[in-house]
């Protein structure tokens, strides 16, 4: 049964190095036909009526996965070699080909040619890996039809015109895929093939109806060797492209060669570099550095600034990093900060993009094929050209459209649509665009995932009250405190006075964990999705409903599973001891903070519970004092709160998020909780915790916050934490809401927090910058953060209760695994924030809204305003957009204003204004809110 | 399985394939039922009832006897042994073995016979070269060394095993140092025992020593041993005075013929080809092989080619079958 | 990485429960008392015993059985970096050990007492699961020796790499850093001599990965009886009455 061959294949690993691997030919590989009555058939994926089987060629594989992927397309046979070189280019293409060949729904037979004693070609001399892998192809293509008899026509499939040819040569029936796909008459689908690039042939012709862009629009990549030696040489700088969310003509590329950010401007320099791309990048020389910005503002068209949320951290808010933008004739500020070009791609970053097609009349010819340019969602992507048959079904739908191309004569990529999503503007379609967008699963659990989960109705068994283990706290009065209409309680508090005057302070968290074991489908899901999603009319969960909602959601008057913190506190709230357990509880109230704080407030109700709260709260108050004493920043941010309609979920009233009280106590004791846990998982497992740090945001990071400050007289201490806390709280001007306004702005200078394996950096890089803590972590949500339920995995090792997982002793899986954590959390906001955004318009589009604003930024033509009330941030323009920067109005830097030239108004930052918001529709299905003067 | 490391060309190597087939169906009529060779963990058939002694080479694993060696099943009556071929030499009383000095200790030398351990050779287990049955003395110890030295080549019986070990005798006069010749060794299983093992081959003016022990001795005939060692004995200072400047007399005493050389290399070669096939080594078949290559006046250095062997094997095959047919 | 296909091929495409292809040759050491080469595909390693001989070491020598030294080395052409291999290393001594004792407990010892049996094992080829390949070879060059046995000792490799049991792996997979499991069996007596492991694996995994890496070793027991007996046939019959 084997045939063994060994052939020697050269590798380069830094040196050339003689690999031997054998090669076992085998007469054991079916064709997979039912039809045939050669082979054994029982693997048979075919259809036994196929009357055309299709063997593919690699770059149809590459190329057409999108029109693969379309049921249109079946009985295909899939060639080992076709798969190798796939996975070798591109491993998203292949796995979406894995998935189709293990669909049952689809007819694709994957056929080991590689390993078939009659199809294995070996090398020839002089011969290259592609000639040789084409030539595989048509063997087993050959070796098919030969096979099948004429029991079925064996056709391949391939768009290299060189392989086409010697395969009709050599007898085997062979069509592009574009010939097939017409050939089908089935119009829909050639609007997804992907359309060659112009190196082809039939690519001129098309090429040559538009010879106005037949210019040259950007330098050519350099070839891959001179790249790698320009790397090596120091001349160029390899890093990820990341481009500016609020400006698509501003790019950064992180260099560790150069140890800092190189600054790439406008779409010359960027060079066809998508955002997420590995690139190389040359230095441009010192004195263009910034002068190119200016040009390249000038030579792209128009940037549209729209309404938007006003962001809550550096991450979200736009990169003005020095001058307010498009101040002409301020060119004596030459940037510090290298800027540079893209010289060539090292790797492309390419998957399909949410968004719309611009607006176009029809052609003439309608039903015919059109050029369309698609305008994505993310702004950071530029247009992309595609190529359609169904121009009218597409204008008002959101579409999915996958990048193929983008040749330097070009000035935008070509692209083909994947599919549909919905109409424009409608809330489902959009609500399922921002999750695309944000690379969130929202799919119903699988029903591995839901078989992980304990039957129900669950409750509290007598092992588990057995269990040495865990701790019987059913009597203490244990109370929960949370958002009203919060159904995933996770977080349960008690407070006892003791006989010494002390108090027990109890923390009580879900012990998710004893649902959710190591290595479980639903572990996986739960951390593949790694925390829930609130958008605003729904939420989508990281673990499955009855878990969520009612095993580990610590209801009131039930008896429940959690995981306790337990301290003793002075009357000074100092912590004596800390204790953790697992343990029984049993709610005894579940209050919303409104409720918790009338009770609080009510001075009539000495119930225990009330005392309780008002002793938590006395303590809270005590802890915060302290934490802000040693620096902690007290943040704002403009969260939003709307009130959904029930019925048909529109927006009904959208309001600032009210904090009180009782939610700073909450917040006071989880935080307390999670320092105490952070301080025990990190002395036991000092190399595999999982903590949660805030870096220090730098000087220049600050920049816009004191040019601001600066504007209005204000001086701002940044030197530490505690320094900028207490200038913070300085600050106080003549409105109640000026204070409010500077942290906000505070705020959104600072990055994010970010979750990180312990053994990946120095303790003194453990920092957490905002809590002042030297330590934090998250433990205190597991139902809804997979970072906790880590954690507590952590904690219950660091007591003995359990083994830990063996994951953990795998350093490079745990930051991997942190990593996923900080991008889906930071996705996780990403909706949140865009789902705001998209109920904010809703609502405003029946409500015409006149409302105050403060002037953020001022710019040359206008300035930004942020509206408190409703959370959101958007320009207000002085001048009308075509007249740019028209000389009636100037800015003055230094004071942070914009005068009309007549001296009779102005407008500086921090300023009162009022607005008029309005939705309007200066496009058709494109509807936008627009604030004006009022 | 064990290849002939030859390097031979295509009809050679059909030719040896087919005389080998040959030796194979003339072997296997002769013993098909007697002996089955076994190899090791396979299972010996046996009759419990007749009662079994189980021998050399088997071990009895639950009630099932079963073979530690790879070789052929010997019954003698109720024993059961396994005959090792290609293994270590076993020694028996009486054999005569041929070996190498390793090293002179007290009152005795230390002799490589291929046996799993070095034998011994008491001094007083010797014949003194004088000839004088004596108690060994003091003297005689210390001049042990003029009478064998480390790497000498002896030649001597297996007296039988103490605790010490296996020892030798040589208390006769065609035992002792053996010189002018060539020592070669064949695996043991080879050399089969009989009642001759020194052969005096005067057309060649050659002694050979069949050892049991594989070790096979060629070398010039020697008429009276005990001269020459009664002559080292008698002048020892004189021969370590002048080891390097050996006097003309001695240069005469000392030389071999040419034809005798060629003779004691013709036979050696003829034993080496043997050893290659792996043919039964006795004093016929090596005799045969002389003929053959002296009839077909092939050069000594050509009884080592390929073409030699493949004859050899040919001409073995051919007479097998024909001792086969006459019995 | 994926080292099994979908359609269940390993990367050089033999199934997961497949062996490599095994050849042996007895007598490649015309000097030794026993030689043997041991080829599982790529993987080629030559055997040559000494012995039982006199104890070169005195000091070292056993009264009531025999001394089993074994040397393990490495061919500097073994691999495809051509490294000069030191001798003595980590490595090499454990293996060395490793067969040492997973011989000597299958060598009826006691039939030889006060002498040595040295057994030196060489890699030329290097393509994974060496370790079983030189226990393999050792054991025939042992029984080319003529040296008494309990049983055949017969040693394969196995792993475990996405999801899957694979029998008898080479370099590539070897390198994966998955389990590797190597056991050294004996046949007839159903018994396991050397079990080895790197990495971890859950119990009941472990069990079948072991049971599959056993079934190997019953497969070479049954190819190197036939080749042993092979090999007894011809020198008895070529050795003639």
């Amino acid at each position: 049964m084997l045939h063994s061959k060994t052939f020697v294949k050269k590798t380069r690993g830094g040196k050339v190095n003689k690999q031997v691997r054998e090669h076992y030919l085998r007469d054991d590989i079916y064709c997979g036909a039912p039809i045939c009555k050669l082979c054994d058939s029982s693997a048979a994926r075919l259809s036994p009526s196929a009357s055309t089987i299709l063997v593919l060629d690699t770059n149809v594989v590459l190329n057409q996965i999108d029109l693969l992927e379309n049921s249109a397309i079946d009985d295909v046979v899939m060639l080992s070699v076709v798969l190798d070189e796939v996975k070798n280019k591109n491993m998203g293409v292949y796995n979406r080909v894995r998935a189709l060949c293990s669909n049952s729904l689809r007819r694709f037979f994957v056929f080991a040619n590689e390993h078939h004693k009659d199809t294995f070609v070996k090398e020839m001399a002089k011969e290259s890996k592609n000639d040789r892998n084409d030539r595989a192809i048509r063997v087993a293509a050959q070796w098919y039809q030969s096979h099948l008899g004429g029991a079925a026509r064996v056709l391949l499939i391939t768009n290299d015109k060189e392989n086409k040819r010697k395969a009709i040569a050599e007898g085997i029936s062979a069509e592009t895929i574009e010939s097939y796909v017409k050939s089908l008459d089935r119009p829909d689908l050639l609007d997804l093939v992907v359309q060659p690039s112009s190196e082809d042939v039939e690519m001129e012709e098309v090429e040559d109806l538009r010879p106005s862009k037949r210019k040259v629009i950007y330098t050519e990549h350099k070839p891959m060797s001179e790249i790698t030696s320009g790397l090596h040489r120091g001349i160029y700088h390899q890093g990820k492209l990341r481009v500016n969310r609020y400006n698509p003509f501003e790019a950064y590329v992180g260099s560790e060669s150069i140890g800092d950010e190189i600054i790439i401007y406008g779409r010359t320099n960027m060079n066809r570099a998508f955002d997420g791309d590995i690139v190389a990048v040359e230095l441009l020389p010192q004195d263009q550095w910034h002068e190119e910005k200016s040009l390249s503002i000038a030579d792209e068209e128009d940037e549209e600034e729209d309404v938007h949320l006003a962001p809550s951290s550096a991450d979200d808010a736009p990169r003005t990093t020095n001058l307010v933008q498009g101040s002409a004739g301020d060119t004596n500020a030459v940037s510090s900060r290298p800027s540079g070009c893209v010289v060539g791609i090292i790797k492309r970053n390419w998957h399909s993009y949410c968004g719309s097609l611009e607006p176009m009349p029809m052609p003439a010819g309608s039903g015919g094929t059109a050029h369309a340019l698609f305008v994505s969602k993310d702004r950071r992507i530029p247009k992309i050209r595609i190529h359609t048959r169904q121009l009218e079904n597409l204008l008002d739908k959101r579409i999915i459209v996958a990048v193929d191309s983008w040749d330097r004569l070009s000035r935008y990529p070509s692209g083909h649509y994947v599919r549909t999503i919905g109409e424009i503007g409608d809330r489902d379609t959009e609500s399922e665009v921002v999750l695309i967008e944000n690379d969130i699963n929202s799919r119903p659990f699988s029903s591995q995932v839901l078989a992980c989960l304990p039957p129900l109705p669950w409750s509290v068994s007598s092992e588990d009250l057995a269990n040495p283990i865990r701790q019987d706290l059913r009597d203490l009065r244990v109370f929960s405190v949370d958002p009203p209409g919060c159904k995933d309680i996770d977080d349960a508090l008690h407070c006892t006075a003791l006989p010494s005057g002390n108090f027990e302070v109890g923390v009580h968290i879900a012990d998710v964990t004893n649902f959710v074991h190591p290595g479980s489908p639903l572990d996986d899901e739960a951390s593949q999705r790694g925390t829930s999603v609130y958008l605003v009319e729904r939420r989508i969960d990281m673990l499955p409903k009855p878990l969520t909602e009612d095993i580990c959601s610590l209801r009131s008057d039930v008896e429940r599973l959690a995981f306790s913190v337990i301290w003793e506190v002075t009357p000074e709230a100092d912590i004596i001891s800390t204790r953790f357990m697992k343990s029984v509880i049993k709610s005894c109230a579940a209050l919303s903070y409104i409720e918790a704080q009338a009770r609080m407030d009510d001075s009539r109700l000495m119930d225990p519970l009330t005392t309780d709260l008002r002793n938590m709260n006395v303590l809270a108050k005590k802890m915060r004092s302290r934490r802000i004493e040693r620096g902690a920043l007290t943040l704002a941010s403009a969260e939003v709160k709307f009130q959904i309609d029930t019925e048909t979920h529109d927006p009904l009233d959208v309001g600032m998020y009210q904090i009180r009280e009782a939610n700073q106590m909450v917040e006071e004791f989880m935080l307390a909780a999670n320092v105490s846990v952070a301080d025990k998982i990190l002395k036991h497992f000092s190399l595999c915790s999982l903590l949660r740090r805030h870096p220090s945001p730098t000087r220049e990071m600050l920049e816009p916050l004191l040019r601001t400050a600066a504007a209005v007289g204000l001086n701002l201490d940044v030197s530490s934490s505690k320094a900028l806390a207490e200038s913070l709280d300085r600050a106080v001007g003549d409105d109640p809401y000026f204070n409010k306004l500077i942290r906000i702005l505070a705020t959104r200078c600072m990055t994010q927090a970010v979750y990180f394996c312990s053994g990946d950096l120095s303790p003194p890089e453990y920092h957490h910058y905002g809590l002042a803590a030297p330590l934090y972590t998250h433990f205190t949500s597991p139902i809804r953060r997979y970072a906790d339920v880590i954690v507590h995995r952590l904690l219950s090792a660091s007591l003995g209760i359990y083994k830990l997982p063996s994951i953990f002793q795998d350093r490079p899986q745990l930051t991997s695994i942190a990593d996923n954590l900080n991008y889906r959390h930071r996705n996780a906001q990403m909706a949140s924030r865009a789902s705001v955004e998209l109920h904010t318009l809703i609502y405003f589009r029946k409500r015409p809204t006149d409302t105050e604003a403060r002037v953020v930024k001022i710019r040359s033509n206008g300035f930004i305003v942020f509206v408190p009330k409703y959370g959101i941030e958007g320009p207000v323009y002085l001048t009308a957009r075509s007249e740019k920067g028209g000389g009636e109005w100037f800015v003055d830097e230094q004071q942070q204003k914009i005068k009309k030239m007549d001296g009779s108004l102005s407008y500086s930052v921090l300023q009162t204004v009022r607005i008029h918001m309005e939705v309007v529709e200066p496009q058709p299905n494109r509807p936008k809110l627009q604030l004006t003067l009022t | 399985m064990r290849e002939i490391e030859l390097s031979l060309n295509q009809t050679q190597k059909i030719r040896l394939k087919r005389a080998l087939e040959k030796l194979e169906s003339s072997s296997s009529k002769a013993n098909s039922n007697s002996n089955a060779s076994v190899s090791i963990s396979d299972s010996i058939p046996v009759n419990h009832e007749d009662g079994v002694l189980k021998g050399h080479g088997t071990l009895d694993l639950n009630g099932e006897l079963v073979a530690t060696l790879c070789g052929v099943v010997e019954r003698v009556n109720k024993l059961v042994y396994v005959r090792a071929l290609r293994a270590r030499y076993k020694p028996e009383v009486g054999d005569i073995v041929v070996g190498r000095v390793s090293e002179v200790a007290q009152k005795r030398w230390r002799l490589d016979i291929h046996y799993s351990q070095d034998a011994v050779l008491m001094l007083s287990s010797m014949n003194l070269p004088d000839g004088i049955q004596r108690r060994r003395t003091a003297l005689d110890e210390l001049n042990m060394r003029s009478i064998f030295e480390e790497n000498d080549v002896i030649c001597a019986e297996v007296r039988g095993i103490q605790h010490d070990g296996l020892h030798l005798q040589a208390r006769s006069q065609k035992y002792g140092k053996l010189e002018r010749g060539q020592l070669l060794t064949v695996p043991p299983y080879l050399v089969r025992r009989r009642k001759q093992h020194f052969h005096h081959l005067e057309q060649y003016g050659v002694d050979l020593i069949l050892g049991c022990n594989g070790f096979i001795w060629v070398g010039e005939h020697v008429e009276a041993k005990d001269d020459m060692v009664e002559d080292q004995v008698s002048k020892p200072e004189q021969q370590k005075s002048n080891k390097n400047s050996i006097s003309l007399e001695e240069q005469e005493q000392t030389y071999t013929p040419i034809e005798t050389r060629q003779n004691i290399c013709r036979i050696a070669n003829a034993v080496r080809v043997l050893s290659i096939l792996g043919f039964n080594i006795t004093i016929e078949v090596i005799m045969d092989t002389m003929n053959l290559s002296s009839s077909l006046n092939l050069d000594i250095h050509e009884m080592l080619g390929s073409e030699f062997c493949v004859l050899v094997a040919e001409g073995e095959a051919e007479r097998r079958s024909l001792t086969k047919r006459k019995g | 990485m994926e080292f099994v296909s979908p359609e269940g091929l390993r990367l050089d495409g033999r199934r997961p429960m497949e062996m490599r292809q095994i050849r042996a040759e007895i007598g490649a050491v015309t000097k030794a008392d026993g030689s043997a080469v041991f080829e599982m595909g790529n993987t080629k390693v030559i055997a040559a015993v000494y012995g039982p001989r006199e104890v070169q070491n005195r000091s070292q020598q056993i009264n009531d059985q025999a001394l089993v030294r074994c040397e393990y080395s490495m061919a500097n052409f073994s691999t495809g970096d051509r490294m000069r291999k030191p001798k003595g290393d980590r490595r090499s001594t454990e293996i060395s050990l490793v067969i040492r004792q997973t011989m000597e407990a299958c060598i009826l010892t006691h039939l030889m007492p006060r002498s040595q049996i040295d057994i030196f094992v060489q890699v030329l080829q290097a393509d994974g699961g060496t370790r079983s390949a030189c226990i393999n070879a050792a054991t025939l060059a042992l029984a080319d020796a003529g040296i008494p046995m309990r049983d055949l000792v017969t040693s394969c490799s196995s792993g475990y790499l996405n999801s899957t049991p694979l029998l008898d792996l080479n370099y590539v997979e070897d390198s994966a850093g998955g389990p590797d499991v190597t056991v050294g069996f004996l046949p007839k007596l159903d018994k396991v001599t050397l079990l080895q492991m790197d990495s971890k694996l859950p119990i009941d995994i472990f069990e079948n990965v072991m049971q599959l890496a056993i079934e190997g070793c019953k497969a070479i027991a049954n190819y190197i009886r036939e080749i042993m007996l092979e090999n007894t046939k011809q020198l008895e019959y070529r050795r003639g009455i």
